[in-house]
C-alpha cells in the first residue's frame, strides 16, 4: 500500500514537471500595446511593421521581415487574428485588438508566440520607424591560426609563434577574449605583442596578429603547441562557442650544447645478517657519470627502527636524520662515505635513502633538481649471542642475584666484624 | 660448658691470641673467617689488649669489638715502669670491657715477659682480676730469646716475679730460646711458636669441656696447675703417622714436645696427661704403662681419653714443675744484664763524656 502511494506521489509529480516544461513552450502572449502606423515591433531578427491604420474602417495593414527582407503582408480587421512562421517551427499570432486616430494612427494589437522559448528571445521590442531601423543579429566565425615560424628545433633553439584571428561569420565578434596556455617543455623568452586583452573582430578583413612570442625549448622531444581558444559574443549579445586554433607540432631535438650531471648512488652493507647487538659496516658510493658537475648533492639515509645509526665519516645526524650534503661534486667524480649501524632489534630491515641534487644543462635558466630513492637488501637481524639470557623467567636472574647479595652481605658483615 | 676468658696482651699476646682464633676455624685458609665458624666447645670470650694500635690492626682473625687499643703513642717502648702507670690510668677502661662479657669459670692470660706492654700489664690485670673475681688466672707466658738484650731480660725477670706476686693461679711458661729449634727465619719461627702455644692451648680447652673415656675437668687441672712451684709448661704431640700411643706419650714429655725446657721425670710436681684419638689406636696398656712411669717419677697423674674416631693419637701433658733449672739459667743471665745497664747508666750520669765534648767550644761563637 505504502508503495502504490510512493508510485502515485512520484507519477503526480513527474505530470507537473512535464506540464510545467510544457507551458515554458505553450503559446505566451509577447507584447499587448499600442504600436503607432509606421513602427514595427521586433521579434529576434524579425520584424512586424505596421505599415497602415485605419481607424474609420477598425482595420491595418501589416508586413512581415526576417533580417530585412519581406516575408508577408496581411490586412486584417478588429477582433481578426493572423499567424506565420517563427524561428524553430514556431508560431507568431498577432491579434488586432483596436485602431484609433491620433497624430498618427495607432493599433493595439497582442502578439502571442507559440511553440517557442521565451527565453531564447534575443529581441523582443517597439522599433521606432519600423524594420530599417532594425538590427538583427548575425553569427559571427572566428578563425584563429596559430604557425611556428621553424618545426623543427634544437633543444635550447627559440621558436616564433605566431597567432592570427579573422572573422569569417556574418556578424562582429564580440568582447573577444583569447586564452593561449602556457607551454610545457618551453620556456618563454620573449612576448612581442603582449596579452591582446578583451577586443572585437569585425567581419572580413585581414587576418590580425593577436600573439606573437618566442618559445625555447628545453627537452628533446615532439611536441603539440597547446592550440590558442577565444569566447566571444556576437553584437546582439548572444555567446558563441569557443573557437580554437590548430595545434602546430614542433620537433625538438637533442642539441650537443646540452649537459647532464648523472649521479649513481650505490650503498652497500658489509653484512646483510646480523646477531642482534652487532654492528653493520655501510658504504654510500656516490659518481658523477654525467658531463656536468653536480651542487647541492644530498642523501638522507632513512634508519628503521630496528637499527641505531653510530656514526660515519662526513655523516652528520640533522633532525634525527643522518645527512650526507656535498655543495658541489665534479664531473666524474667518486667519493665513498663510510657509516656505523647497530642492530637493536630482532627483524627484517631495509635501509633507505633519498638521494638529490642540481645542476645546471647549460639551457635551462633555472637549476634542475633530480631526486631518487635506493633502497638496500634486506636486512636480517637475529637473536644475538646471550640474547637467551634475557629470555629466561625472572626468578632465573632474581635467585643468583639474591645468593651473591646474601654473600656479599655476609663477607661485609664479617669483614666490618674484624676490621679494626 | 664451660665459660673461658683468655685475654692476649701486649704484641706476643695478641699473635697468639689471634692464632687461637685462626686455629678455632679449623681451616687453614686466610678466608675462613668469612665462611666459617670457630668451633669452640666452651663459651671462649676473647680480648686483645694493646697501647700499639699497629699491633692490633695486624689481628686478622680477632672480631675489633674483642681488639682494646689502650692510647699511649705508640707503646711503652718495653718500659714496664711506663706500662704499669698507663695499665693504672686505664684500668677502670680496661675491667669495664672484660666484665662486660660476663662471669666466667677460668681465665687465661697471655703476654710475652720480656716486652713492654704484656710484661708490665699482664701482673697488674691478674691482680685486678683476681681482687674482683673468684674464678682461676692463669698466665701463659712466653721468655724471650736469651740473646734478645738486656731491656727483654729484665724485663722477663721481674715480670716472672710480678706475676707470682700478683696472686696469679699458675704460670704456663713458652720459651722461644727453646723453641727456635723449629728454625725457619724469624717470622716463620715467631709464627710456629704463636701456632704452638695455640694449638696447644686449644687441646687444652678442648679437653676442658668434652666427654672423656677417662675423665679430667677443670677441677684436674686446677688442682695440677696448683702444684709445684706455680710454674708450669705444656708438652705436646700429635702423631702425624700410625704409631703406637706409647710413643705419642714419651715424643709429648720429652724436651722436643714441651715449651719449656725441662726434664719433667725430675723437675715436675704434678701432671695432667690427655690422648685423643682412634680407640683402635689408644692402647690401654700402653697409656697405663707410660701414665705409672711419670707418676711414679712425680707422684699424681690426673689422665684423660677422649675418643675421636679415625684420628691419629694426640697427647697434651701439663706439668707442674718444682723446681726449673732453665728458669734458674734465665735469672742468671738476667742479673747480669740488670747489673749491665744499671753500671751504664750510673757511668753515663757520672761520666758525662758528652757534656766535656760540648765544653771544647765554650764562650766561642762561629764565625762566618
Amino acid at each position: 500500500m505504502v508503495r502504490v502511494a510512493r508510485l502515485l506521489v512520484i507519477s503526480l509529480c513527474m505530470v507537473f514537471f512535464c506540464l510545467a516544461l510544457a507551458g515554458n513552450a505553450a503559446a505566451v502572449e509577447i507584447y499587448n500595446g499600442s504600436i503607432t502606423a509606421g513602427d514595427g515591433y521586433q521579434l529576434n531578427n524579425y520584424v512586424i511593421d505596421v505599415t497602415d491604420a485605419f481607424p474609420s474602417a477598425d482595420s491595418a495593414s501589416f508586413y512581415i521581415y526576417n533580417n530585412g527582407d519581406e516575408l508577408d503582408s496581411f490586412l486584417i480587421n478588429v477582433g481578426d487574428s493572423y499567424e506565420f512562421d517563427f524561428e524553430d517551427n514556431a508560431q507568431v499570432k498577432l491579434t488586432l485588438i483596436s485602431v484609433y486616430s491620433g497624430t498618427l494612427p495607432v493599433t493595439k494589437v497582442s502578439i502571442i508566440l507559440n511553440n517557442y522559448r521565451v527565453s531564447d528571445l534575443f529581441e523582443s521590442s517597439v522599433i521606432d520607424g519600423g524594420h530599417e531601423y532594425a538590427t538583427y543579429s548575425g553569427t559571427p566565425e572566428l578563425k584563429i591560426v596559430k604557425s611556428v615560424d621553424k618545426s623543427e628545433v634544437n633543444v635550447g633553439d627559440v621558436v616564433r609563434v605566431t597567432v592570427t584571428v579573422e572573422n569569417t561569420g556574418d556578424d562582429a565578434a564580440v568582447d573577444v577574449v583569447f586564452s593561449d596556455p602556457q607551454q610545457a617543455k618551453f620556456v618563454l623568452t620573449d612576448n612581442i605583442l603582449g596579452e591582446p586583452g578583451r577586443m572585437d573582430v569585425a567581419v572580413g578583413g585581414s587576418p590580425k596578429k593577436i600573439y606573437v612570442y618566442d618559445l625555447k625549448a628545453t627537452e628533446a622531444g615532439t611536441f603539440s603547441l597547446n592550440p590558442t581558444t577565444a569566447s566571444f559574443t556576437n553584437s546582439a549579445g548572444l555567446d558563441f562557442p569557443e573557437s580554437s586554433s590548430n595545434s602546430p607540432t614542433v620537433i625538438v631535438n637533442a642539441g650537443e650544447d646540452l649537459v647532464n650531471a648523472d649521479l649513481e648512488f650505490t650503498t652497500t652493507l658489509d653484512k646483510y645478517t646480523v646477531n642482534r647487538n652487532d654492528e653493520i659496516q655501510g658504504t654510500i658510493k656516490i659518481k658523477n657519470k654525467g658531463n656536468a658537475p653536480a651542487t647541492a648533492v644530498t642523501v638522507d639515509i632513512e634508519v628503521p627502527d630496528g637499527l641505531v645509526f653510530e656514526g660515519g665519516s662526513g655523516i652528520e645526524v640533522i633532525s634525527g636524520v643522518p645527512k650526507i650534503y656535498l655543495e658541489s661534486f665534479g664531473v666524474q667524480q667518486e667519493k665513498e662515505f663510510n657509516f656505523k649501524l647497530k642492530a637493536i632489534e630482532v627483524g627484517t630491515y631495509t635501509l633507505s635513502m633519498k638521494n638529490s641534487y642540481l645542476f645546471e644543462n647549460g639551457i635551462d635558466t633555472q637549476l634542475k633538481e633530480v631526486t631518487s630513492d635506493s633502497v638496500t637488501n634486506n636486512i636480517y637481524v637475529t637473536k644475538g649471542q646471550y640474547d637467551y639470557l634475557f629470555e629466561q623467567p625472572i626468578y632465573v636472574y632474581v635467585m643468583p642475584l639474591i645468593i651473591i647479595g646474601a654473600i656479599a652481605g655476609w663477607i661485609y658483615y664479617r669483614h666490618k666484624q674484624y676490621k679494626f | 660448658m664451660l665459660n673461658i676468658l683468655i685475654v692476649g696482651n701486649g704484641q706476643c699476646g695478641n699473635r697468639i691470641l689471634d692464632a687461637i682464633n685462626r686455629e678455632a676455624f679449623g681451616k687453614k685458609s686466610r678466608l675462613a673467617k668469612f665462611y666459617s665458624q670457630q668451633k669452640y666447645k666452651s663459651n671462649v670470650q676473647t680480648i686483645a689488649i694493646n697501647t700499639a694500635v699497629n699491633d692490633l690492626k695486624e689481628m686478622k682473625f680477632t672480631k675489633a669489638k674483642d681488639r682494646i687499643h689502650i692510647p699511649h703513642l705508640h707503646g711503652v717502648g718495653a718500659n714496664r715502669n711506663v706500662g704499669k702507670h698507663v695499665f693504672e690510668d686505664n684500668k677502670t677502661h680496661i675491667m669495664r670491657q672484660i666484665e662486660e662479657r660476663g662471669n666466667f669459670d677460668v681465665c687465661f692470660v697471655i703476654t710475652s715477659a720480656s716486652g713492654g706492654t704484656g710484661s708490665s700489664f699482664t701482673p697488674m690485670l691478674v691482680k685486678e682480676l683476681k681482687e674482683r673475681h673468684d674464678y682461676p688466672v692463669y698466665a701463659v707466658v712466653v721468655l724471650p730469646f736469651r740473646e734478645e738484650g738486656t731491656l727483654y731480660l729484665q724485663n722477663a725477670a721481674f715480670c716472672l716475679r710480678d706475676i707470682r706476686e700478683s696472686g696469679a693461679d699458675g704460670i704456663i711458661l713458652a720459651d722461644n730460646q727453646f723453641l727456635k729449634q723449629m728454625g725457619g727465619n724469624v717470622e716463620s719461627a715467631y709464627n710456629g711458636i704463636n701456632d704452638m702455644v695455640a694449638r696447644r692451648l686449644l687441646f687444652l680447652l678442648d679437653a676442658l669441656d668434652s666427654e672423656m673415656m677417662m675423665v679430667t675437668d677443670l677441677g684436674d687441672f686446677k688442682t695440677v696447675m696448683s702444684g709445684g712451684a706455680g710454674l708450669a709448661t705444656i708438652g705436646f704431640y700429635e702423631a702425624d703417622t700410625d704409631m703406637p700411643v706409647r710413643s705419642a706419650i714419651q715424643k709429648a714429655l720429652s724436651p722436643s714436645g714441651l715449651l719449656f725446657s725441662s726434664d719433667v721425670y725430675k723437675e715436675a710436681s704434678r701432671a695432667m696427661v690427655i690422648i685423643r684419638g682412634d680407640k683402635e689406636r689408644l692402647s690401654i696398656d700402653e697409656i697405663s704403662t707410660e701414665v705409672e712411669k711419670l707418676s711414679s717419677a712425680v707422684g699424681h697423674v690426673f689422665k684423660g681419653i677422649i675418643v675421636r674416631n679415625g684420628e691419629l693419637p694426640q697427647v697434651l701433658a701439663v706439668l707442674t714443675l718444682e723446681s726449673a733449672s732453665e728458669l734458674e739459667n734465665l735469672y742468671s743471665i738476667a742479673v747480669d744484664a740488670i747489673k749491665y745497664e744499671r753500671d751504664k747508666k750510673e757511668r753515663v750520669a757520672t761520666v758525662k763524656e758528652v757534656d766535656r765534648a760540648f765544653s771544647q767550644i765554650d764562650g766561642m761563637d762561629p764565625s762566618y
